[in-house]
């Protein structure tokens, strides 16, 4: 029988050497290893399949992953059993993902160019997924990776869901994911409200919203909110924005002084008007008003990018994960 | 042909363009670039027929129907998955859906594309053996999962030789490609109750002398799959007789005897159900029976202490009682 050779299928073949990260409500561990028989430096994802009740998500996620075929989504390599483990291969993003860009080097968010790099290669993944006929339901900064060479790929496709049903392209979709807690800051006021009218693949750009804020400002708008509240600003039309000095009244932050304080960075830093311009067309409280990820894609904003520094430039101080980085931290 | 706008071929070019350039892609001549080029964009024109797009609306009925028409007289959906491995990465997921869409076809309550490859069951085999090829399998798993909704179908795949192969897909080292394929022996072994249960029983030692290497596969997640199945299909009134015959067998008994010992937890649970088949029935079988008692004591013992920390789940705590209760009364058959 011809399969995937096998030497990428036995575990004996990746030297372990640190640990990235957790996923999966920590039941699943990614490992930075090298692939021995070629060097190649890789991420192994392990799951915990006897801890895991809800086996069909790690099934469903890698199946559809390994059907997509983007630059800018995450390539499975190979996925295999070792023991109670299913372990998933893919390149190694060395940047890890954009919510830890965040956590360890910019608290106060990313510069616009960077944004504007990461927004639009997820924008090609996505108007990719919407055209092959599925809707992410996850597109958040823990899911965008940045590669070495300034590459942001699209993950978190566990969450995805198909238009097609029933052998027929849906106007709309009411099922709800599930173990989607996590999300629910990113997702869009017609998923969350769960009503007759259902939601479709726009859900997905009012994400992309929400995250080119979370780019922006470091956090994601309602962070720390209640769920509750959270629900009810969004479904009145609510819409979170970028901070800065067009966004932020200035006397009043300047005389309250009191519950949230925010740095004179934020309170003088502008964004151009064109990164404004975006955020409000993606969080349109009416799916129907904000635009396609492809006809996003032919904004202003997104011209001319060859004029910008390269990711890895606009990214530092943060280093991307080197093999020797790697080796330090055994 | 116009220069800007869409395409207006009618069904009729396009499956007989399809077909062309597959002929072709098959042949592997100089113009193969030409022909996967033809064969990509005369399968999205066939898919937005079927489907429509975000921003049209599938073709009238009357267009879908031709088409079909069209796709039965040129044989070209066989065609289609035979060459399926030449064709390029996106044409491959394109036949699925194209082949999905039309076997959902309905006239009243007739579904003539079911009733056309049940006279073209090559199709069917065909799809089957897509298991082995690594990149074709997850695009033929769809298509035979849609294939298995239909009684007709089903039942071809079942009693045909190649099933026996899904034995060996759901244990291959790929995880994706073992998943799906369980998926789909899963599927063709309990959609249709009495299609499966007169399977089973017609073919009960073939079929169990298989299931038990699964049973017994150093594949964690072959065993705790099929394991769960086996649950599944033992305590389904349909497989009345099968689960007879299967808690029959004291062979069967030692088996789950020993998976309630298995390291792990989720092993443990799903060998429970399966065990508890064995202590309920009324009838046991002396050989049963025997073993059983002679492991009274330890059975009692070791339930007491079996997944205690599952207080919340009632069912099992029932269930786990009245094992013990059951068990604890066991006594030697009277007389011979």
């Amino acid at each position: 029988m011809k399969m995937a050779s096998h030497r990428e299928n036995n575990i004996a073949n990746y030297q372990i050497i640190s640990i990235l990260g957790h996923c999966f409500n920590q039941l699943a561990v990614v490992q930075l290893a090298k692939f021995i028989p070629t060097g190649a430096m890789v991420a192994i994802k392990k799951f915990d399949m006897d801890k895991i009740k809800e086996a069909y998500l790690v099934e469903s996620e890698i199946i559809l992953t390994r059907q997509l075929n983007h630059p800018n989504i995450i390539k499975y390599i190979v996925a295999f059993v070792s023991g109670p483990q299913v372990c998933v291969v893919s390149p190694l993003m060395a940047y890890g993902s954009c919510r830890d860009l965040l956590s360890r080097h910019f608290n106060e968010g990313l510069c616009e160019p960077a944004i504007i790099l990461i927004i639009r290669d997820v924008l090609d993944a996505l108007d990719y997924i919407h055209k092959k006929g599925y809707i992410h339901r996850a597109i958040r900064g823990s899911h965008i990776l940045i590669s070495d060479n300034g590459k942001a790929c699209l993950a978190g496709l566990r969450y995805a869901c198909p238009i097609v049903l029933n052998g027929k392209w849906q106007r709309s979709i009411h099922s709800f994911p599930s173990t989607t807690e996590r999300n629910l800051n990113w997702l869009s006021p017609e998923l969350l409200e769960q009503n007759l009218k259902g939601y479709n693949e726009k859900s997905d750009i009012y994400s992309i919203g929400i995250v080119v804020c979370e780019l922006s400002n470091g956090i994601e708008p309602f962070a720390g909110m209640s769920k509750t509240l959270m629900l009810t600003e969004k479904v009145r039309g609510y819409a979170p924005s970028i901070l800065d000095s067009t966004t932020i009244p200035r006397d009043e932050n300047i005389e309250s002084g009191g519950d949230c304080e925010i740095s004179t960075n934020i309170l003088n830093r502008r964004f151009s008007d064109d990164l404004h311009e975006i955020t409000n067309l993606c969080l349109h409280r009416e799916a129907y008003d904000r635009p396609t990820a492809g006809q996003l894609l032919t904004h202003p904003i997104f011209k001319n990018n060859k004029r910008l520094l390269p990711l890895p430039e606009l990214l530092k101080p943060a280093l991307p994960l080197s093999d020797r980085v790697g080796y330090d931290t055994v | 042909m116009p220069l800007f706008g869409k395409s207006t071929k009618g069904p009729a070019e396009v499956v007989k363009a399809l077909k062309e350039a597959v002929n072709s892609l098959e042949k592997g001549d100089k113009k193969a670039e030409k022909a996967q080029e033809d064969v990509s964009k005369n399968l999205v024109l066939i898919k937005n027929m079927l489907y429509g797009t975000s921003d049209a609306e599938p073709q009238a009925d009357i267009i879908v129907a031709q088409l079909a028409q069209e796709l039965y007289n040129s044989n070209l959906l066989l065609l289609l998955i035979q060459n399926l491995n030449r064709i390029d990465f996106e044409g491959k997921k394109d036949v699925a859906q194209v082949f999905n869409n039309i076997l959902r076809r309905q006239i009243g309550t007739r579904s003539p594309t079911v009733e056309y490859i049940c006279t073209k069951p090559e199709i069917l085999f065909t799809l089957m053996t897509g298991y082995e090829h690594q990149e074709i399998a997850l695009n033929c798993g769809t298509m035979l999962r849609e294939c298995a909704r239909y009684e007709a179908l089903a039942k071809i795949m079942l009693y045909s030789d190649d099933f026996y192969n899904f034995f060996r897909y759901v244990e291959v080292s790929t995880f994706d490609i073992a998943s799906d394929a369980f998926s789909t022996f899963k599927e063709l072994l309990t959609r249709h109750k009495v299609l499966c249960a007169d399977f089973l029983e017609t073919n009960y030692d073939k079929v169990f002398s298989h299931y038990q290497r699964l049973l017994n596969s150093e594949n964690y997640v072959t065993r705790r799959q099929s394991l769960k199945l086996l649950g599944e299909l033992l305590l389904d009134r349909h497989n009345f007789t099968v689960m007879t015959r299967y808690i029959s067998n004291p062979e069967n008994l030692k088996l789950m005897m020993n998976m309630l010992k298995e390291r792990s937890r989720n092993i443990q649970f799903e060998a429970f159900h399966v065990f508890k088949v064995f202590v309920a029935n009324p009838n046991k079988p002396k050989p049963i029976l025997d073993i059983l008692l002679r492991n009274q004591e330890k059975l009692v013992d070791f339930l007491m202490r079996f997944h205690t920390d599952r207080a919340e789940d009632e069912q099992f705590n029932d269930e786990k009682a009245y094992l013990i209760r059951q068990i604890k009364e066991l006594k030697p058959i009277q007389g011979h």
